[in-house]
């Protein structure tokens, strides 16, 4: 799971006359060329602080991401749907795994990322924050959320940084599952009863506006990320990413009979683009800053799990075992 | 704490409600690295890392984080300390042009497993392996044989008694992987039922 826009705020690109002219570019004529950075390269600083930045975060929204899902495992309908979320959260953890571990190659260790998202330092995707009370909220997490982190992960997936590519390759071979079964579980409560029916549609009211958030302020308040672009960090603007969502899914949600709780919401056929009631940016930015329904919770659940686990560690602790960085 | 969560209901009680309080330091666990064998008879290749207190650990949590689906036959880690990397190239360069020749030498010699990276952005991937006393003499004898045809980016050399193999018992491990079809996006066709829903609504 990953939301854009949280990432980049307030970047100060002072630092960029500092490096070295030749070596950087090198650099930049590497990425225009198509190829990849790897850990051993030299990279200028404001490159390897946003990435660290952005794949933390993206890690981060993996792990939180797996709450709101994960607390619906034991109360799935039946036994197929319990071991198809199983899988996904599991999917969702592994992801935070692959993500981390490519973050480190950058050098930010992962216990320090972990320190930071405790604290509250370190940001993770807006939506998570958001509860659900039904079974409905949680097909629509399954489907449209981890459909919007696909069209995200996809575009991040031809960046420029080698450890990161290759970590959302295989993320991205397993979304394809989440997307389906999403889907699955979505068409299954379309076609069934009224109360069915209305339960999703409940459930669509209540996440679409946090769903408009997840790709980030809209490009005429968001700052200018135009290095961030060039050194292919950040692949396209947010209103680009929330576009290419509505153009994928709004058909299939409108398809299946649900409304969009938005009069505005429209395509308009001059320009192509998706048109929409403006989203609520001042609750994005308080929910963000920490005043959403869960933002506590979320928190508190991973310091618990990590207080609940030191025994473990503590128990494992080898001093023959050091902690390095990864190669690639 | 109140929650919708019942597993978060169930969570000890929080002393001070709105504190979060930072993390005691604590140990990192040692880095190692995974490599995976997709297939019978392919090369194994470089697929990320695992941390973990000790090499068997790191092999049942590389297991669990690295071959859950997708076809597997086989796995092994190794510390990340273990492995001896090359200098990074790029464009005509190749990385053996900066191994100095192999000079014999008379000291005891075991096996290393060499790696190459033949294009930029990929993985790493298991070449052969070649006997040497060290893994810089193990980097120069791999020159004279498999450095050949393709520019070769990045040369990795590991000792292979350091390598935490897969033992032909356990080679069983990943019989079942093609049966774990809830996995796998190809068990949630929704299609017919899409299609029974749509004429109906027509
Ligand atoms: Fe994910
Ligand atoms: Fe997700
Ligand atoms: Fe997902």
């Amino acid at each position: 799971m990953y939301g854009g826009g949280n990432t980049f705020e307030g970047i100060k690109t002072d630092s960029i006359q500092q490096e070295d002219p030749k070596r950087l570019a090198e650099f930049e004529s590497r990425i225009d060329r198509g190829e990849k950075i790897e850990p051993s390269d030299w990279m200028p600083a404001l490159y390897r602080k946003q990435l660290i930045r952005m794949i933390e975060q993206h890690a981060h929204s993996e792990i939180i991401g797996a709450l709101p899902e994960g607390t619906w495992i034991t109360r799935a309908p039946g036994f197929k749907r319990k071991m198809a979320l199983m899988a996904k959260v599991q999917d969702e953890v592994g992801h935070a795994q692959l993500l981390y571990s490519a973050a480190e190659t950058l050098g930010k260790s992962r216990e320090k990322m972990i320190d930071d998202l405790i604290s509250g330092k370190s940001k993770y995707s807006n939506v998570f924050n958001y509860p659900t009370y039904t079974w409905a909220d949680c097909c629509f997490i399954s489907w449209l959320v981890d459909a919007g982190a696909i069209v995200n992960q996809l575009a991040n997936a031809k960046g420029s940084y080698g450890p990161y590519c290759r970590a959302l390759d295989r993320i991205c071979a397993e979304e394809s599952f989440h997307l389906k079964y999403g889907h699955h579980c979505v068409i299954h409560l379309a076609s069934g009863t009224q109360i069915q029916k209305d339960m999703f549609q409940e459930a669509l009211n209540r996440w679409w506006p946090p769903m408009m958030h997840f790709f980030g302020p809209s490009d005429k308040i968001s700052i200018h990320t135009d290095v961030l672009m060039r050194w292919k960090v950040k692949m396209g603007t947010n209103d680009d990413m929330r576009n290419q969502f509505l153009d994928m899914y709004v058909p299939k949600i409108w398809e299946l009979g649900f409304t969009i709780p938005d009069p505005k919401l429209g395509k308009n056929p001059e320009t192509g683009r998706w048109e929409y009631t403006e989203p609520d940016w001042e609750e994005f930015k308080r929910v963000i800053n920490g005043d959403g329904p869960c933002n506590k919770e979320r928190l508190e659940v991973r310091r618990i799990a990590e207080e609940r686990g030191r025994w473990v560690r503590e128990a494992l602790k080898s001093p023959q075992a050091v902690y390095v960085v990864p190669l690639a | 704490m109140n929650s919708l969560d019942p597993r978060v209901i169930r969570l000890p009680k929080i002393e001070q409600e709105d504190i979060i309080s930072p993390k005691i330091p604590l140990d990192q666990f040692g880095t190692f690295e995974v490599f995976v064998e997709p297939k019978e008879g392919k090369p194994f290749q470089h697929e990320g890392i695992v941390h973990a207190p000790n090499l068997e650990m790191a092999y049942i949590l590389a297991k669990e984080a690295f071959t859950r689906r997708f076809t597997c036959t086989s796995l092994y880690v190794v510390d990340t300390r273990e492995v001896y990397v090359s200098p990074m190239t790029e464009g005509e360069n190749n990385a053996y042009e900066l191994i100095p020749d192999a000079k014999e030498s008379l000291n005891e010699k075991t096996t290393f497993e060499i790696y190459h990276l033949i294009k930029r952005g990929k993985q790493h991937v298991h070449q052969g392996h070649v006997a040497a006393s060290n893994p810089t003499e193990a980097m120069a004898i791999a020159k004279t044989i498999y450095n050949k045809g393709k520019t070769v980016f990045n040369i990795w050399a590991i000792q292979s008694d350091k390598i935490r193999f897969t033992t032909q018992e356990e080679k069983d491990l990943w019989v079942t992987l093609p049966e774990k079809k809830f996995r796998d996006a190809s068990d949630y066709k929704g299609g017919s039922k899409l299609k029974a829903f749509l004429e109906k609504e027509k």
